[in-house]
């Protein structure tokens, strides 16, 4: 490994460690310094106050703040959430041990064809600027982008599950096949091959199709926008002017010598709407039903169920801070200037 | 020179920009020859259209600009009728560039041999990469590219090195004219002169005709054979190197050489500077384009336009001074051949 | 508009060159405006297409009563009417002897008033009865007995034998009948309201959808344009003092606000608006937060460029005040890109706002707002289509103008063209 990957790597692994805490310590703040008293909400108005501090005493929010700091720093490094407030108080960590394979498998096909329409669109339109079609590429990127995800999910599950009733409205998989369905990882893709349980594999396809084709292509309007914009500047660098003339053409110039080197900042861009597609899951798997992490966080919000709240965002930014840590890795594997 | 000596020619050659502010005519009604193995230099002011010149000769010139008007005229055939696939087989073969800054004039995520290869497989797309190392490898030894840098990217290599590969891929393909755009503007002086140099040894070993596009005079004297000069658009004088310095003809390249700083300077002597500004191209002067700026100023000078006319052997001068018309009251100088 | 063609056969004189070029240089603001048409292109449309968009959508934010024809709380029509379909409207009947007579002179107690049965007219009896109920001074009840007849003729035999006192339905039952009847006559419709007819249809509590996304309009506005102006007025400061000063600050203050930056904006408004409560204030705050990072980013951007700029260490070396660079050298830099921001943030803050709501973070239940009715309509997605759909739209729409207006100035102001 060259001198200068391996400082860039261990520059940006350094960089995550404060990024994720003052994350985390956001949301600390958020959850315990802000006005209004959770337990509170919580138990509602008729529990008395000595029932209240019980509780608070439990949870250990009578503690001093910095202490309970210290300590929710330590739950986060050990992944140890404690248990939900509500519903058998299960521990938070099989909760959402269960549920993120589940948005996983959402948002990554979701992704994938934010990322196919976006650099194919983005790149021809810069090819062809000013030409109609850029306008046009452009005015539909916009649009989509302007339709809230919800009501794309809202929309597609009325004309494709109510109206034409070819896929299914919501769920992960048909309730009936859920009960002989034998799940290790709760990837349900992964489970179903591995069990050979075709049609758990079928039925599991099918109700994955409408929420990551929302997902995706309600995303892709953003990332439109930034692959043109991005494409326009490559085509007017000097190495373009000279390739062609050298006789490239200009498809070929567009689209691989230009093409290629977008995709370095690119790839950044990519990792930044990570955030954007974590939000738009939320969204997505409550309007279809999905049993993913943003569901949970949904939830467990409005029953005012704190502590897995806290947890769920605190994995939120893990995630977060991972996927980015990732895609800058991956980003130093391609970019030749930084890999040698 | 005769006619078969005659590489390409260009006639009447127009090319407009339309910008926010108008049009701008950028080369306005050019012609001129290219001999074979030639080096011809091409000079002017910033903004004189002497960039747009060469590269409309390998017609790429892009929106807003585009060229109005002309012919540019290579082995008996008009490039200007040409369809794209028959373009982009001329440009690297038979006409090629080198630019400015070699540091961005090369694909970042490309190494130098997947330059080359791809330069060659364009333009004659069966060859293996093998076969396409092979012809290259010449060449990349005699420009002094080392082996071991053919699988470098450019960002590994010196600055000197790059604008050899560039040179390099000018080469290539035995083009018969390389255009070097500004290519040693971005140079330092002994860089410079290395690959004024090579240029040179380039041009002796394979015949190769080139126009060096510059705004630097004192290696347009030592390199090339001819001279052109431009200025707001046209072409004023054009013309054999020696000649042409020991005794410029049009005021404007009297007033270009004069401004050259001579180490030599007088105390008492200022460092000259020519009356007035490059004109604004949207609305440019009537008739001759220099005459505001022109000391040597005529009142015909602003009615109509001089022709680009040959006044003695092998020197082309657009310029009143020099040509004769009825309106015209002063004398006309004579120029022995 | 002439052009000038370089390669014609005559060069022209001065006096010939076209006027409008000459003239281009003098005119003021708003020709140069529909002159520079021909040059920006297709990006002048977009811009001028949004901006009367945003005009109207302003206009009818700021008065939403000039375009509402009902009280978007007001529980005006029938549950879940379709679009454009005209309420049942029911007929009162009375005895011509009666008089001139309202519902509420015959709806006290002791009145009797009958309907057929499995009519909806006793629905919307008991619906009317209510309303009066509601806007009855103290003491005053509405309370009169209900006949049921196995047919219209029974109940008007009844009427006309006096034992009761009125007889509604629908102007499909009734039919031709009435007229047969010439002691009877008819007094008037059930309801008064709701003559003006619903546009796009009622939700499930009878509020009339038009009206409410009219009233939309200006809760979206207010939360869009507030939240964004918050976000500014501390995001670019933030930048500009960031950009310049440089140093520990400027490096810790980034930390922050990238990874602000890069965390889900949408969970930590839902996080901020949980913890503070409901109320539209608080959503403003939620919201602000989250684009303030953007503003900080692209400020602190360009003036670090700006900062570097030969004019601005020239003034520098002279001696000026910080101050006054930040003020007179790159402010006037930054402000295109912030607008640009701006409007783009608008949009994007409606978006966000439409979301919380629609999960239930956002204002309180009953406000006229899409996200929430959005949210409502969610149930009612196989019967009632236009629930989601208009709302959804409006959403889109508003979004759609903002954004294309930020999307198309930023196009015109960074041309990225290479001009000669």
């Amino acid at each position: 490994m060259s001198n200068s990957l391996r400082r860039f790597l261990i520059t940006r692994i350094l960089l995550t460690i404060p990024m994720v805490l003052i994350l985390v310590t956001m949301i600390f703040f958020i959850m315990r310094v802000l006005p209004g008293d959770p337990i509170r909400s919580q138990l509602g108005p008729r529990v008395s106050e000595e029932q209240a501090d019980a509780l608070r005493e439990r949870l250990g929010l009578n503690r001093p703040l910095s202490v309970q700091y210290l300590d929710f720093l330590w739950d986060m490094v050990t992944l140890d959430f404690g248990n939900a407030l509500t519903q058998g108080e299960r521990p938070i960590k099989d909760e959402l041990g269960e549920r993120l394979p589940a948005t996983i498998e959402l948002t990554v096909p979701a992704i994938m064809l934010t990322a196919v329409i976006g650099i194919l669109s983005g790149a021809y339109a810069a090819k062809n600027r000013k030409k109609p079609i850029d306008y046009i590429i452009r005015l539909l990127s916009i649009a989509i982008y302007s339709v809230p995800v919800f009501f794309m999910g809202l929309l597609f599950q009325i004309v494709f599950s109510v109206r034409l009733s070819i896929f299914p409205l919501s769920g992960r998989m048909d309730t009936l096949l859920l009960t002989n369905f034998d799940s290790r990882t709760n990837f349900y893709i992964i489970d179903s091959i591995l069990t050979e349980n075709w049609p758990a594999l079928g039925s599991v396809l099918m109700h994955l199709i409408l929420p990551s084709l929302t997902l995706g292509l309600a995303l892709s309007g953003v990332f439109v926008r930034l692959t043109r914009v991005n494409m326009i500047e490559m085509l007017q660098s000097d190495f373009i002017t000279a390739g062609r003339a050298r006789g490239i053409a200009e498809n070929k110039l567009v689209f691989r010598h230009a093409l290629r080197n977008t995709f370095i900042p690119i790839l950044t861009l990519l990792g930044l709407q990570f955030a954007i597609l974590l939000a738009g899951a939320v969204l997505t798997e409550t309007t279809f039903s999905w049993p993913g992490v943003g569901r949970y966080l949904v939830e467990r919000i409005q029953l005012r169920d704190y502590t897995a709240v806290q947890a769920t965002i605190g994995v939120f930014t893990l995630f977060v801070a991972l996927i980015s840590l990732l895609l800058d890795v991956l980003y130093a594997f391609i970019d030749p200037r930084i890999r040698y | 020179m005769t006619e078969q000596n005659i590489l390409m020619k260009i006639n009447d050659l127009s090319v407009t920009y339309t910008t926010r502010l108008g049009e701008v005519s950028a080369v306005n009604r050019v012609s001129f020859d290219i001999y074979k193995g030639e080096i011809l230099g091409l000079v002017g002011e910033s903004g004189c259209g002497k960039s747009t010149m060469g590269k409309a000769l390998m017609r790429m010139i892009q929106p807003p600009g585009q060229i109005t008007g002309g012919q540019i005229i290579f082995d008996d055939e008009d490039i200007m009728t040409y369809n794209d696939s028959q373009m982009r087989d001329f440009r690297g073969r038979k006409v090629s560039m080198i630019f400015q800054d070699p540091m961005t004039s090369l694909n970042p995520v490309q190494r130098v041999d997947e330059h080359i290869i791809e330069a060659i497989q364009v333009h004659e797309p069966k060859t293996k990469v093998e076969q396409a190392l092979e012809r290259a490898g010449t060449l990349v030894r005699k420009l002094g590219i080392q082996k071991r840098r053919m699988n470098s990217y450019p960002h590994q290599l010196s600055g000197g090195m790059r604008q050899r590969v560039m040179v390099g891929l000018g080469l290539v393909l035995n083009a018969d004219l390389i255009v070097a755009d500004e290519a040693t503007t971005s140079l330092d002086v002994i860089v410079e002169a290395k690959l004024a140099d090579q240029l040179r040894d380039i041009r002796d070993e394979f015949g190769v005709s080139l126009l060096v596009i510059t705004h630097n005079i004192a290696l347009v004297a030592e390199l090339s054979d001819r001279v052109a000069v431009m200025y707001a658009g046209h072409l004023v004088e054009i013309g054999d190197v020696e000649p042409i310095f020991d005794t410029p003809l049009h005021p404007y390249t009297k007033g270009l050489l004069k401004s050259i700083p001579n180490i030599k300077l007088d105390e008492n002597e200022d460092l000259y500077k020519m009356a007035g500004e490059p004109p604004n191209l949207t609305h440019p002067p009537n008739g001759c384009r220099f005459h505001p700026r022109c000391p040597f100023a005529m009142p015909i000078c602003q009615k109509f336009e001089p022709e680009l006319a040959e006044i003695s052997p092998g020197r082309l001068v657009k310029c009143w001074l020099y040509l004769d018309h009825p309106e015209k009251e002063q004398e006309t100088i004579e120029v022995p051949a | 508009m002439k052009n000038l063609k370089p390669s014609e056969e005559t060069m022209p004189n001065p006096e010939e060159a076209p006027q409008w070029l000459l003239d281009l240089d003098k005119v003021g603001f708003v020709r140069k405006l529909f002159l520079a048409r021909k040059w920006y292109g297709g990006d002048w449309w977009f811009v001028a297409i949004s901006g009367v968009l945003l005009i109207f959508i302003i206009i009818v934010g700021i008065f939403p009563q000039w375009f509402a024809p009902y009280d978007p709380r007001a529980e005006v029509g029938p549950s879940l009417l379709e679009p454009g379909e005209p309420p049942a409207s029911f007929q009162l009947i009375t005895r011509v002897d009666q008089g001139e007579i309202q519902l509420r002179d015959i709806a006290n107690r002791g009145d009797n008033i009958g309907f057929i049965i499995g009519s909806e007219a006793s629905q919307a009896f008991r619906e009317a009865v209510d309303l009066l109920n509601e806007t009855a001074p103290e003491g005053v009840r509405y309370q009169p007995r209900q006949q049921r007849y196995e047919s219209l003729i029974e109940g008007f035999d009844s009427l006309i034998a006096v034992e009761i006192d009125g007889f509604i339905a629908s102007p499909e039952e009734l039919g031709e009948t009435l007229a047969e009847y010439p002691e009877l006559q008819l007094s008037g419709t059930l309801r008064e309201e709701g003559e003006r007819g619903f546009v796009f249809g009622t939700n499930q509590i009878g509020q009339d959808v038009f009206s409410r996304i009219i009233w939309g309009t200006r809760i979206a506005l207010i939360v869009g344009l507030s939240s964004a102006v918050v976000s500014l007025l501390i995001g670019v400061p933030l930048g500009l003092i960031s950009g310049f000063t440089g140093g520990p600050f400027d490096r810790v203050l980034t930390l922050i606000m990238d990874s602000l930056y890069s965390f889900p904006g949408l969970i930590l408004a839902i996080a901020i608006a949980a913890v503070l409560g409901a109320g539209i204030g608080n959503i403003i705050v939620s919201i602000a937060v989250l684009y303030i990072p953007t503003y900080f980013r692209i400020v602190r951007g360009q003036t670090l460029t700006v900062k570097e700029e030969l004019y601005v260490e020239a003034a520098r070396s002279l001696g000026t005040p910080k101050l006054k660079i930040l003020a007179k050298y790159i402010l006037p830099n930054v402000i295109p890109s912030v607008v640009i921001i701006f409007s783009v943030n608008v949009g994007d803050a409606i978006l966000t706002e439409a979301g919380l709501s629609f999960l239930g973070f956002g204002l309180p239940p009953d406000t006229p707002d899409w996200g929430i009715d959005l949210a409502r309509g969610q149930d009612y997605v196989r019967r009632a289509w236009w629930l989601i759909t208009y709302p959804g739209l409006m959403v889109t729409l508003v979004t759609l103008s903002f954004s294309m207006l930020g999307e198309s100035l930023s196009e015109i102001l960074n041309p990225r063209l290479t001009e000669q």
